[in-house]
Parts: structure tokens; C-alpha cells; sequence
């Protein structure tokens, strides 16, 4: 593997930095072991790698991102890219984050201490260009260089000098899409610096000051979410039409009757769900319907634009979008006038809204927010359901999402529901807030531009994948169904690629879910069992 | 007078550089909340990492914090450098060897200090002399292996190397020599922290008969540029730290009115972005900007 240096950023402009090569990465667990059984990577065309922006790994996560005709128009976007930087630095246009990136590019001591606490940098096999120091260090020598005074001439110095050219922006643009933002490598800092808030802020001048962000978390992300309705382009219609039909269709499996209830005024609860639930995992919210049904807890869903679905991507990338997103939720809560907001199985959601946004939502808007996982525990254990855990008779894993385990210290309340109902649960190592994200954090889960989604399941998602096998390693085989529960859309969505990328469900017989989906399973009241597996 | 002159004016640089820094830090505005488990204030629940956030319904519920928790946290981490022993066991025999001889050396100029407070009331205390001395020699060996140790370990290894930069090296033979000094001053002194304590008294009473010999002379000048250096350096992040865990990590509090106060004021600031979804033709505010949806 090429060892790189840190001024090789600004190096040969068209060739990639490294290429992945599939036999050095961190080997996995039989019968996933064989580099050569599996789908490797796709390459990308010659015609592709013309036209296309490809200078950093030989994977694109953004097809849009413009290529230049001429110098003139290069030294545009540098001119731009140096007007973020100091913006970035500036108390009236960053008074968001300032305290933590200032404090985390000024006071880190090199010591490397996170780089082994970076998944994708471990799965990779130790790539330099994967290391959680690699492009944070670059941009805090470009800030030292541009953004202070006499920068230039004390880069020059102490050998700190990185030159800012095309290279280097484009490059770093695609190196911030190489994070999780899962903040690993910030719990494992003895300074707290915290490297994923670097690159949160790297793609946030990306996107506030040159509109560089990938389609999937803006175009079609939260500009979508705040003119229709929500990423996956249902508008209130559709989103009532398709859950009136899921209601009729899980009526009729379950035998019990299933109402989604919307825009009830004065209820106690409004239930936020992430909208691609609906769509990709529709059992998920109907879940949700049948519990709170079932408990008798007066509850809504809103119809209003956004008010359906409870994805915030405005975290990974945008703080004007982020604080859009999180307002509008919250001024849906208060024309309804309910007593509190429960967020859905979303890890990033319960991050944005419950206490990224808390300074943000101001007066009235200040809306009591709660942890799905507290609020189904409470459910859980009130008694006005009866459960047979019996029904749950077969081995269980826990995905801890970063969101609400590490960032929010949410660990137990879904442990005990899972130890309740699941006989055979068993805990991943290491879990809780040292968990490993599942590679889709830091929005990468909904990003598939070009073969990203490639580097996905074969880097980011690789350490997760692994924990995974291990903690089935007692039943490996496609004859004993098991169950990851990931109490998260994002999650979900990436162990779904990651599934389908190894064959896992029929080599290994693991499926993916929710939380709520195994509760209802264990229902008494559930006469056929709610989760299907592949082979029903 | 010169050396009067040089160590009350070094240390006074070093008070009103490290305040200035502390005040540019302490005044940048409030931030969005961005905590991170485990914290230990949270009392029952830090062992396994969780939060308030834990309890059902948790606004209508009295908190339980702990701060003999954050204290007990903060100084194994400060003394014993618990996250480098937990993350990356390799570097933690040499950064805890460097920074025992840092702390050893403190200790041992605090005794020095205090001895020099005594006599001058006319007392003396052979014993606290003593022990200073054994903790000074300890400092200074300890201090320097560690110095050595790292300057070695950036050299030879591939993952620190391409990030120690020419002030990595110079910070840490900067401080090597103040260690390398004090050990020679040791060396020749019959006891460094009766000389020491000695030189204190006479700087805090202005002595004139002041007097110190080579090589201690020079270990004092060094010492005292380096404290005028280090809080123009990123070796303040034991003040940084503060900020970073409590500030940052540790901060979930919830708002509250002080803080709606504060984040109504940062919400009026004028958003400057150029970035098509963000920029209008009439500048607007944070929250005209945040509360309406601009077409891209």
C-alpha cells in the first residue's frame, strides 16, 4: 500500500491518490474470506474517469461536482473555497460551531491516539488517506496558512505548507464523504478534539459557500424534504395514501385492526417516522401504529409538508438546512399543540432534534423531544400489552446507532426491551457507545452516486459486517434465521447493501430490522408471526 | 536587578498571554449542543456511557449529577493520561513518562515556593528541601527520558512521522533542554531546592544580593523563555482540555432562559454564506434565514 505524505494533496490533479485493492483490506469471517467469491469493485469507465472529477480513491460519491475548462475558472473556486475558510472563522457566520472547531484545530497534539479507533481506517487495512488525522490535518494547515495572520509565512517556516489548488479542494470535498461523523475517534482524543466535527465543517463550507454537496443529502435531500415533503418524494398525499393501504394490507395479515391516525389536534404524542421506513421497511411504522393502538396512547402523525418524515440531513453537511428542518418539525408540533415529540427509529434524527437543534428552537417552539427508545420501553413495560417472548425464539443482535447510543447516551432502555422479548439475545463487540458505526453514518447511507456504494459495503460498512458474523459465529449457517435489530433508517439501509452486497441472507440467514417490528412480534395478540423471513 | 526583573516580567507575560487565550476561548459564542458519551457527571448511569436522556418523559424528571465523578475522571485522565492507555498503549509509557517528569518538576518548584514563603517569616524546613530535591532529580530524569523517548518514537514511526511537524521537534527539544539543564544544575548544586527556594526569596523580596551561578543560571533562563513561549503554543491544551470535555463533550445541558437570552442575540447576526440556497438579495438574519425555505 503506498504510504502518503500530506502535501501529496495537492498533487497530480487527474490521478488518484491511492486505489483500493480488495485483498488488503481487513479479512472477514468464513465464508466471506475468499477476496475472490465475492463482487469486488466497480471500476470506474475510462469514460467515466474523463468526465468525471476521480482524483482521490477511484470511487465517486458525487457525479456533479464541475470540472473545470480552464485555470480561470480553478482559481474561481479556490477564491470561494479561501471565502468559506475565513468564513468558517467568523463569529457572525459560524457562531454555530465555532468553540469546537476552533479548539479542535488549534490544540491537537499529533499523537495518532484515533486513528485505531476509526472503523474505516481499520477496514481499509490502515490506508493513509483513511486516517481521521489525514484530512483534518490538511485543513487545519490550510486555516493556519489562509485564515491567520502571517499564515503564509509561518507555514513556510516550520514546513507546514500545503498548497491550495484544484487537487487539493476537490480532494478534500471527497475526503469529507469518507467519515461516518461517527465521533469514535473524538471519544478516543485525550484533547477532545474531535476529527468528525473537522469534517463536518469541511463539508459544511462545501456546501454553504460553493454548493458542493452531494445530490442525495441536498437536491435530494432537504431542499426536497422542505418543498414536498421528504427525501424519498412522497408529498402528504402519497404518504397518507401509501400508509392507508399499508394500514388495510397489515389489517388483514395481522387480523387486528390497524389505523394510522393523522393531524389529531391536542394529542399527547406526535410520531415522527423516518419517511423511507414507509417505503423500504413499511413494517416499521405500522409497528408503531399496532403498539401505540394497543397501549391506548393518543397519538398523531402530521400530513403538513415535513412533517412526516424525521430525517434531518442538514446535520451531516449544512447548518442553515439543518436548523430549517428541525424548525419546521417543530412548528408542525405546535399547530397541533401536542404535549411532545417522539422520534422514530432514526439515529440522526434523535441527534438533530433532540439536542443539536435544542439551541435553535427557541420559545414555543421548545417542544418536549423523546427518544423512541425510552418511549417504546415505557410502552413495553406498562403492562396494557401482553407479550410471549417465546416468539422471539431465535438469535438477536443490537446495531447501536451512533446517534443515539455514542452522541446521545441512549444505551440501555432498548437492552432491556431485547432482553425482555428476545431469548436468545446476544450484544456485538464492542457495543454500546464503543460501537462501530454501520459505514452509512454521516449521511453516506442514502449516498449511491457512481460506485459509491461499493466503497460503502466494502470499507465503511466492512468492521460492522464483521461484528456481525462474529456475534452469529455460533450459528454461521443459512438454516437458523437471525436478526440484527438496528433501531434506525440509515442503519437499516446500509446493512440492506451490505446484506445483498455478501449474500448474507442466504449464506448466513440474516435479516435486518427494526425495534418496534420484534415487539410486535412477540405480541400476544399477533397470532402469525409479524417478521417475515426471506424464505416465507 | 536583572534577574528580578526577568523572572517577575516572565511570569507575568506568560499570566496576561495564557489569560488572553483563556478569555478568546471562554467568549466565543455559544455553540450548537454536540455532547458525547460517556459522561461521567451522570451519576448511575456514566459506567455504561448513558445519559438523562435515558429516562422516560426525562424533562419532567429531577437530574442526578455527580461532580465528584467529573473530578475523579479528570484526574486519572490528567495524572495517569487514561485515554492514551485506553487508545493507543503503544505511545502511553513514553507520554506518561514525559509528563510525570513535567508534573515532578512543578511539584518540586511549588515545595521551593513554599519554603521560600517560610523563611521569610525566619523558618526553614530541611526536610521539605530534601524531599523537593528528590522530586526535582526525578522530574528532570523522568521529563527527559520522556523527551527522548518521543523525539524517537516521531522519528521511527510511519504513523507519527508525517504529521510532526519542525514545531512538534522544536517544542520537544525546547523542553528537553530545560530538563537536560536542571538536571546539571542538580548535578552541581548541593541541594537544587535550597538554591532554588533561595532565589525565590530573593526575587519576592527583592533582594539585591542576588546571585546565581552557571549552569543553574542558564537553566533558569531557559525556563523562563519557555514560559513565555508556552501559551503561544497548542501545549496549552491543559487549559484547551477544560474547554474541550466541559465545554463540548460534557455540555448537555438543556436550554434554559439564560441561554434562550443568548441564542436570540446569535440568531439576529446577519448570515453571510454565498451559497445559492442560503443567499438572497436583502441580507437576512439567522432566524429569517432558518425559519423560511429559500428556492435553490
Amino acid at each position: 500500500m503506498k504510504k502518503l505524505k500530506l502535501t501529496d494533496i495537492a498533487a497530480n490533479e487527474n490521478t488518484p491518490l491511492t486505489e483500493l485493492n480488495i485483498d488488503e483490506l481487513i479479512p472477514l469471517p468464513p465464508p466471506y474470506d475468499r477476496a475472490g467469491d465475492l463482487p469486488g469493485f466497480r471500476q470506474l469507465t475510462e469514460d467515466q474517469r474523463q468526465r468525471l472529477v476521480c482524483n482521490l480513491d477511484g470511487v465517486v460519491s458525487y457525479a456533479g461536482l464541475p470540472k473545470p475548462e480552464n485555470e480561470a475558472e480553478k482559481k474561481k473556486y479556490i477564491e470561494q473555497f479561501l471565502g468559506g475558510l475565513k468564513k468558517l472563522l467568523d463569529k457572525e457566520n459560524n457562531w454555530t460551531f465555532l468553540q469546537p472547531l476552533i479548539l479542535s484545530l488549534d490544540y491537537c497534539a499529533q499523537c495518532q491516539t484515533c486513528n485505531d479507533a476509526c472503523p474505516v481506517y481499520l477496514a481499509s487495512g490502515r490506508n493513509d488517506l483513511y486516517r481521521p488525522t489525514y484530512r483534518s490535518e490538511i485543513f487545519r494547515r490550510l486555516i493556519d496558512k489562509y485564515g491567520k495572520t502571517g499564515g503564509k509565512l509561518r507555514a513556510r517556516l516550520t514546513g507546514k505548507d500545503i498548497r491550495l489548488n484544484w487537487a487539493t479542494i476537490t480532494r478534500l470535498y471527497e475526503l469529507s464523504y469518507r467519515c461516518n461523523l461517527c465521533r469514535r475517534c473524538a471519544q478516543a482524543c485525550p484533547m477532545g478534539v474531535d476529527n468528525a466535527l473537522i469534517t463536518r465543517e469541511l463539508r459544511k463550507l462545501f456546501s454553504q459557500e460553493l454548493g458542493w454537496a452531494p445530490k442525495e443529502l441536498h437536491e435530494k435531500g432537504t431542499v426536497l424534504q422542505l418543498e414536498v415533503g421528504s427525501p424519498t418524494g412522497l408529498n402528504p398525499r402519497v404518504a397518507i395514501d401509501n400508509l392507508e393501504f399499508l394500514d388495510e394490507e397489515f389489517s388483514e395479515a395481522t387480523g387486528i385492526d390497524v389505523k394510522t391516525v393523522w393531524d389529531k389536534q391536542g394529542a399527547d404524542v406526535l410520531l415522527i417516522h423516518s419517511a423511507g421506513d414507509i417505503i423500504s421497511f413499511p413494517e416499521s411504522p405500522i409497528s408503531f401504529t399496532i403498539l401505540c393502538n394497543a397501549a391506548g396512547i393518543n397519538w398523531t402523525l402530521s400530513s403538513e409538508i415535513g412533517g412526516y418524515d424525521g430525517v434531518n440531513y442538514g446535520l451531516f453537511y449544512d447548518d442553515v438546512q439543518l436548523a430549517r428542518v428541525a424548525i419546521r418539525h417543530a412548528e408542525i408540533a405546535r399547530k397541533l399543540g401536542v404535549k411532545k415529540i417522539v422520534m422514530g427509529e432514526c439515529g440522526h434524527q434523535h441527534k438533530a432534534f433532540i439536542t443539536v437543534a435544542d439551541r435553535v428552537l427557541t420559545g414555543d417552539l421548545n417542544i418536549p423531544r423523546e427518544s423512541v427508545m425510552t418511549f417504546l420501553e415505557n410502552l413495553v413495560f406498562s403492562g396494557k400489552i401482553e407479550f410471549d417472548p417465546s416468539k422471539n425464539d431465535f438469535p438477536v443482535t443490537l446495531h447501536d446507532p451512533c446517534n443515539v447510543v455514542r452522541n446521545l447516551g441512549i444505551v440501555e432502555p432498548q437492552r432491556r426491551i431485547l432482553r425482555y422479548l428476545c431469548p436468545q439475545f446476544r450484544e456485538m463487540t464492542p457495543s454500546g457507545v464503543d460501537n462501530y458505526c454501520c459505514g452509512g453514518g454521516g449521511g453516506l447511507s442514502v449516498m449511491s452516486d457512481v460506485n459509491f456504494t461499493d466503497w460503502k459495503v466494502n470499507v465503511s460498512g466492512r468492521m460492522k459486517f464483521k461484528q456481525v458474523l462474529e456475534a452469529f459465529a455460533d450459528v454461521p449457517g443459512p438454516e437458523v434465521n437471525k436478526y440484527v435489530c438496528a433501531p434506525c433508517l440509515n442503519c437499516k439501509l446500509q446493512f440492506r447493501d451490505i446484506f445483498e452486497h455478501y449474500g448474507a441472507k442466504e449464506r448466513s440467514g440474516i435479516i435486518c430490522g427494526g425495534l418496534a417490528e420484534l415487539i410486535v412480534n412477540a405480541m400476544v395478540d399477533i397470532k402469525t408471526p409479524f417478521i417475515k423471513w426471506f424464505d416465507d | 536587578m536583572f534577574w528580578h526583573g526577568f523572572i517577575i516580567g516572565s511570569i507575568v507575560v506568560f499570566i496576561l498571554i495564557l489569560a488572553y487565550r483563556i478569555i478568546r476561548i471562554a467568549s466565543l459564542p455559544v455553540h450548537l449542543r454536540w455532547e458525547l458519551a460517556p459522561i461521567p457527571h451522570e451519576r448511575d448511569r456514566s459506567k455504561y456511557g448513558g445519559s438523562y436522556l435515558e429516562v422516560y418523559e426525562w424533562w419532567q424528571k429531577p437530574r442526578k449529577k455527580s461532580l465528584t465523578a467529573v473530578i475523579k475522571y479528570m484526574a486519572v485522565e490528567i495524572l495517569l493520561l487514561r485515554a492514551i492507555w485506553k487508545h493507543n498503549r503503544a505511545l502511553w509509557p513514553l507520554s506518561l513518562t514525559f509528563h510525570a517528569g513535567i508534573y515532578l518538576v512543578i511539584l518540586a518548584i511549588l515545595l521551593s515556593i513554599i519554603h521560600a514563603l517560610v523563611s521569610i517569616g525566619g523558618a526553614t524546613s530541611e526536610l521539605l528541601l530534601d524531599i523537593a530535591w528528590i522530586i526535582a532529580i526525578t522530574g528532570y530524569v523522568l521529563g527527559g527520558l520522556g523527551v527522548v523517548g518521543l523525539i524517537l518514537k516521531r522519528i521511527s514511526n510511519e504513523g507519527l512521522r508525517p504529521f510532526s511537524s519542525f514545531t512538534t521537534y522544536f517544542n520537544l527539544f525546547f523542553l528537553g533542554a530545560v530538563f537536560l539543564t536542571g538536571y546539571m544544575s542538580w548535578m552541581k548544586a548541593e541541594n537544587l531546592a535550597a538554591d532554588m527556594s533561595l532565589i525565590i526569596k530573593q526575587t519576592l523580596t527583592l533582594d539585591n544580593a542576588i546571585n546565581i551561578s552557571y549552569p543553574l543560571s542558564l537553566h533558569i533562563g531557559l525556563s523562563l523563555v519557555f514560559l513565555i513561549y508556552l501559551p503561544m503554543t497548542n501545549m496549552i491544551h491543559f487549559i484547551a482540555k477544560y474547554f474541550t470535555y466541559h465545554e463540548i463533550r460534557w455540555d448537555d445541558e438543556p436550554q434554559d432562559a439564560k441561554m434562550t437570552v443568548k441564542i436570540l442575540g446569535l440568531m439576529k447576526q446577519p448570515v453571510g454564506w454565498a451559497s445559492s440556497h442560503i443567499k438572497t438579495e436583502e441580507k437576512k438574519n439567522w432566524a429569517d434565514t432558518s425559519s423560511g425555505h429559500e428556492k435553490t
